[in-house]
């Protein structure tokens, strides 16, 4: 007999309905993503009902997939997990009822799992985790710094106070002219423009962890809109390269602020805005800086932006803890740690 | 044959298992519980109930639409996702077609879902014994277009089933010869749609079963008021 785990993962949290196969929440057999990008860019944003429609035209087909790819049958699989929050509601619920159907008709235990601590949890496919480490948690939705002092044990030491990093990233976008998800284009934007207008770095004195980036938003859009009103035209390069600054200066600061109080081995940085050149560069030069010998780990892109493979890592642990959940299980929208 | 049946488009949560018209076990809500808590709970306790596991079961039937697009989509969402895992044969049952079950036979029964703003979900069905003839389709229509487009119907024949309040009051107006079954007397029955479900043809691909909304989204129609148009060749969701 195996002493492997295998645990089938849901996460439909968003605009992405995914569906994983995990061996021992180190090895990923499958790890199916159906992304919504293209339906939500029609309207520039993502609209929760729209999506919660899609998440039920590929729920199955997902779960196909990933069972196929993964070559496994529902006999082999130890478990199902799922995301149960945070998230839109409506798109949460359909892994949600199908991951407790499948649990219920092959009888296999379920486990509720927690998005960011996916997302954490993602690092895990990369690398050895070593404990405490740290989190830095930065997607269209959350901006959080989490100390993880042991397996599946969090402690939220900062948060965003208004705008999410990427949320920012859109918004700024949009006054650009560029299309929803904006980050990657800002991101290489970015990469040719210089830093000119100084915009604001909120927070950055204050003795807290919590970020802050609605001042910066604004003083970007407002910066653009007094252009138009002038007719001048201002270079995209130099404004993203001087949003994406202000960002930076932001993330970096508080980062190394945290690990200051609460030393670690290893940083991991997790959520769509992982994807970013800009940030990966300024974390390894800080840490070369510094001459830290901290171990800076960006899980490759495919597990950057939402995806299940990540939920079965974080529910190998709760597996590990019998961490199980019964037929009753709910959405909670605005779960946290 | 043994049909696990249910239905979660409304706020009734009706669940039940049926073998050759014998109702084994029906559970029915219409407390302010959330369904996507207790389908799957009340699923289980139906089949415990009836004595059967579930992969003993032979059909499944779901309520499809329209209704509460939410509600409709937990129930769509466990069977679609029960038939694929079990390999099971599914079928969709118009939810509307469901609540005409509880009109009289030979009656011109008109079920109803309120849709706000004097607007509602509707069709029109003829009952004969164990049979049901769908004469107009299901819709979303604006109340008065619909009492409008029965002119021709003789309204002493007319029985409008699980109307709202508000519902009742416009139709009352119009035809105040017409039967009205208000909501509280026409709860849908899952043992009803076991019986609907029996004589229907299963789904072909269960991968494509989805909801019948009968309405775009906002956000959609917003859209296509644009200017915008529907591409069939484009994929809004891909494999990535």
């Amino acid at each position: 007999m195996s002493n492997d785990t295998l645990i089938l993962a849901f996460e439909s949290s968003c605009d992405e309905t995914s569906v994983a196969v995990i061996k021992n929440g180190k090895e990923i057999l499958s790890n199916i993503i159906a992304t919504q990008i293209k339906s939500h860019q029609r309207f520039g944003g993502v609209v929760p009902e729209v999506a919660s429609r899609h998440h039920v035209e590929e729920i199955t087909l997902c779960i196909q997939m990933a069972m196929d790819e993964a070559e496994v049958s529902y006999d082999d699989l130890d478990a199902v997990a799922v995301t149960y929050g945070p998230g839109l509601v409506g798109s949460l619920l359909i892994g949600i009822m199908a991951a407790k159907t499948v649990a219920f008709a092959h009888n296999l235990p379920l486990i509720k799992s927690n998005h960011l601590a996916g997302h954490i949890y993602s690092a895990n496919f990369v690398t050895d985790l070593q404990y405490p480490f740290m989190a830095l948690l930065v997607s269209g939705g959350h901006t959080e710094l989490v100390y993880v002092k042991a397996p599946g044990e969090f402690e939220t030491l900062g948060d965003t106070r208004d705008d999410a990093v990427g949320e920012a990233y859109d918004k700024i976008g949009r006054v650009l002219g560029i299309n929803y998800p904006a980050g990657k284009e800002v991101d290489r934007l970015a990469g040719i423009g210089k830093d000119t207008f100084n915009f604001p770095r909120a927070m950055v004195q204050e003795d807290n962890l919590d970020f802050s980036f609605s001042g910066l938003k604004s003083a970007f859009i407002n910066t653009v809109h007094h252009a138009d009103q002038v007719h001048q035209e201002l270079s995209k390069e130099d404004l993203a390269a001087s949003f994406q600054g202000a960002v930076l200066d932001i993330l970096a600061n508080k980062t190394f602020r945290a690990i200051k109080t609460h030393p670690v081995k290893q940083l991991i940085v997790v959520g769509g805005v992982a994807a970013n050149q800009g940030l990966r560069k300024r974390l390894a030069d800080e840490i070369a800086k510094r001459n830290s010998d901290i171990e800076l780990i960006f899980p490759p892109l495919r597990l950057c932006g939402d995806n299940a493979a990540m939920i079965g890592a974080i529910a190998q642990i709760q597996y590990e803890k019998q961490d199980f959940a019964d037929l009753t299980v709910n959405a909670d929208p605005s779960l946290d740690f | 044959m043994k049909i696990l049946a249910f239905d979660s488009s409304n706020k009734p949560l009706t669940v039940a298992v049926v073998e050759d018209g014998k109702i084994l076990a029906q559970m029915d809500s219409t407390e302010e519980k959330t369904h996507s808590i207790s389908l799957l709970p009340d699923i289980q306790e139906s089949l415990k109930k009836s004595g059967l596991s579930v992969d003993q079961i032979d059909r499944i039937a779901v309520s499809d639409g329209p209704g509460s697009y939410t509600g409709v989509r937990i129930a769509v969402t466990v069977a679609k996702t029960l038939a694929f895992t079990l390999d099971k044969p599914l079928v969709g049952i118009s939810s509307l077609r469901l609540l005409a079950a509880n009109g009289d036979d030979g009656d011109l029964v008109v079920p109803l879902e309120d849709a706000r703003n004097d607007n509602a979900f509707a069709g029109a069905y003829i009952n004969k014994s164990n049979e049901s003839v769908n004469v107009i389709p299901d819709h979303h229509i604006a109340m008065a277009d619909l009492l409008d487009n029965l002119e021709n119907y003789d309204q002493a024949q007319m029985e409008f089933v699980n109307a709202s309040q508000h519902l009742a009051d416009l139709i009352k107006a119009r035809y105040p010869q017409a039967k009205i079954l208000l909501t509280k007397d026409s709860l849908p029955s899952a043992a009803k749609l076991a019986n609907i479900a029996v004589n229907e043809t299963p789904v072909r691909d269960i991968n494509a079963f989805v909801p019948t909304y009968l309405r775009l989204t906002q956000a959609e129609h917003d859209w296509i008021k644009k200017g915008h148009k529907e591409d069939g060749n484009i994929s809004y969701v891909e494999e990535i």
